[in-house]
C-alpha cells in the first residue's frame, strides 16, 4: 500500500466517530410528517369538506385520492430507500402505481370524448388553476422533507430520485389538497387532481438531481 | 487477500458504532478491492486518487450503510457512482479542449490520457459514429476530409458526430 493511502486511512480512522445509522423509519415518518403538515396547511387554507362524510363525495372522488395515497405511498417509499447505496434492479412500484392513476384520466378523456354519455363536467372548469396551484404547493413540503433526507444519504442514481420525488411529492401534495376540494367529477378528478403529479414529476427530474449530487 | 463478506460487514458495523481498529482493518480491505475494481476502468495514473475519493465518500456516507444487508454491493454502488462522476469530468474536461481547439497544447501524457478514457468510452459507439469523430474530433480534420476517407455523405458525417457525442454524453450521464 502507498504512502497516501496509508495516510488518509489512519486520518479517516482518527476521525472516526459513532453515526446514528438511515432506518428506513426514520424517512418514512419523516414523509408522513410533511403531508400531515401538508394536509393541516391545506385544511387551513381551504376549510374541510364534511360533505365527504355525508355520502355527498362522488365514488372518483374516493377512488382518485385512494389512488395518489397508493402511488404516494409507493413512491415516497422508493425515495427513503434511494438515499441508500445498493446495485442491481430495484422493486417498480412507484412505476405499477403511476399505470394504474393514470387509468384515471385515461378514463376522463375516453367518457368526455365519447360524447353523448352521461360525463359530468368541462374539460376546464372553475377550479382548474386552484387544484393544480393548490397540489403543488402542498407538494412543496413533502419535496423538500425528501430532499432534505436524500442529501443526508448517499442516492447513486440523481436522476432515478428526482423522478421519484416529484411523483411522491406531487401525490401526496395532491391528495393532501385535494381532500378539501369539493368539485369531484370524473373529468374534474381525473384531469386536474392528476395533472399536479406529471409537472412535479418533471420538475423533479429537472430539479432535485444537482440539489442531491454528492 | 481481501476479507469475506461477511466479516467486511461485521467490520463495518462495528465502525459505525465508533470501532476505530475495526475501521482501520475495514478501509485496508476497501482499499484492496477497489484498486481491484478500478483497475480495469480507469488509467493506472488515475487509479489512487480514485481509490482515495471512494474511500473519503464510504467515510461520509457511513451511515447510510444497513448493516443487515452485504457490504460489498455497497461498496460498490458507491465506487460505480464516484467512477460515473470522474468519467464526468474527463469527458467535459476533454470537451472543452476539443471545442477550444487547444488540443495539440497539451502535453504528451494528458493527450495519450484523453486517447485512452476516449477509447474506452468510443466501444459504446457504432463504429461509423467513432470514426468520424475520431477523424474530426480528435485529428482536426474537416468535414469534408472525414467524408472523402469514410464514404460517408458529409451531412452524414455531420449527424453521426452529433448522435455520437450525444451519446457519449449519455453514457457519462447514466448511472444506474
Amino acid at each position: 500500500m502507498n504512502t497516501s493511502r496509508e495516510n488518509i486511512i489512519a486520518a479517516l480512522t482518527e476521525d472516526l466517530a459513532p453515526v446514528k445509522r438511515f432506518a428506513t423509519r426514520d424517512g418514512l415518518l419523516l414523509i408522513v410528517g410533511a403531508t400531515a403538515l401538508a394536509l393541516a396547511a391545506s385544511v387551513a387554507i381551504h376549510g374541510f369538506w364534511f360533505g365527504m362524510f355525508e355520502g355527498q363525495a362522488s365514488g372518483f372522488f374516493w377512488i382518485t385520492n385512494g389512488l395518489l395515497l397508493m402511488l404516494g405511498g409507493a413512491s415516497g417509499l422508493a425515495v427513503v430507500t434511494s438515499a441508500s447505496p445498493r446495485v442491481g434492479p430495484r422493486p417498480n412500484s412507484p412505476g405499477w402505481s403511476t399505470a394504474m392513476l393514470a387509468i384515471i384520466p385515461a378514463a376522463a378523456l375516453i367518457t368526455f370524448f365519447a360524447g353523448g354519455h352521461e360525463h359530468d363536467g368541462a374539460l376546464v372548469d372553475g377550479a382548474t388553476a386552484l387544484c393544480t396551484r393548490s397540489s403543488l404547493f402542498a407538494a412543496l413540503a413533502i419535496a423538500a422533507a425528501s430532499v432534505w433526507w436524500l442529501r443526508k444519504g448517499a442516492p447513486v442514481s440523481p436522476e432515478r430520485s428526482g423522478w421519484l420525488v416529484g411523483i411522491a411529492s406531487g401525490a401526496l401534495g395532491t391528495f393532501a389538497y385535494g381532500i378539501t376540494c369539493p368539485v369531484d367529477s370524473l373529468t374534474h378528478m381525473g384531469l386536474w387532481h392528476v395533472v399536479p403529479v406529471a409537472i412535479a414529476a418533471v420538475i423533479g427530474r429537472l430539479a432535485v438531481p444537482p440539489l442531491i449530487r454528492w | 487477500m481481501i476479507a469475506d463478506e461477511a466479516t467486511l460487514s461485521r467490520l463495518m458495523a462495528s465502525a459505525q458504532n465508533g470501532d476505530k481498529a475495526a475501521y482501520n482493518v475495514l478501509l485496508s480491505e476497501a482499499g484492496m478491492w477497489l484498486e481491484r475494481y478500478f483497475r480495469r476502468r480507469v488509467p493506472p495514473h488515475q487509479l489512487d486518487d480514485l481509490v482515495q475519493d471512494v474511500m473519503l465518500a464510504l467515510h461520509n456516507k457511513r451511515a447510510s450503510y444497513d448493516p443487515t444487508r452485504p457490504f460489498l454491493p455497497w461498496l460498490s454502488a458507491i465506487a460505480r457512482y464516484r467512477w460515473v462522476d470522474h468519467l464526468r469530468k474527463v469527458y467535459k474536461h476533454e470537451a472543452d479542449l476539443l471545442e477550444d481547439g487547444d488540443a495539440f497544447e497539451d502535453s504528451e501524457e494528458d493527450v495519450v490520457e484523453a486517447r485512452v478514457s476516449l477509447e474506452r468510452l468510443f466501444v459504446h459507439l457504432p463504429e461509423k459514429q467513432a470514426e468520424v469523430i475520431e477523424l474530426v474530433k480528435i485529428e482536426g480534420r474537416s468535414i469534408r476530409e472525414a467524408s472523402e476517407a469514410t464514404g460517408q455523405s458529409e451531412s452524414l458525417v455531420k449527424v453521426n458526430i452529433h448522435r455520437g457525442l450525444k451519446k457519449l454524453s449519455a453514457l457519462v450521464e447514466k448511472a444506474d
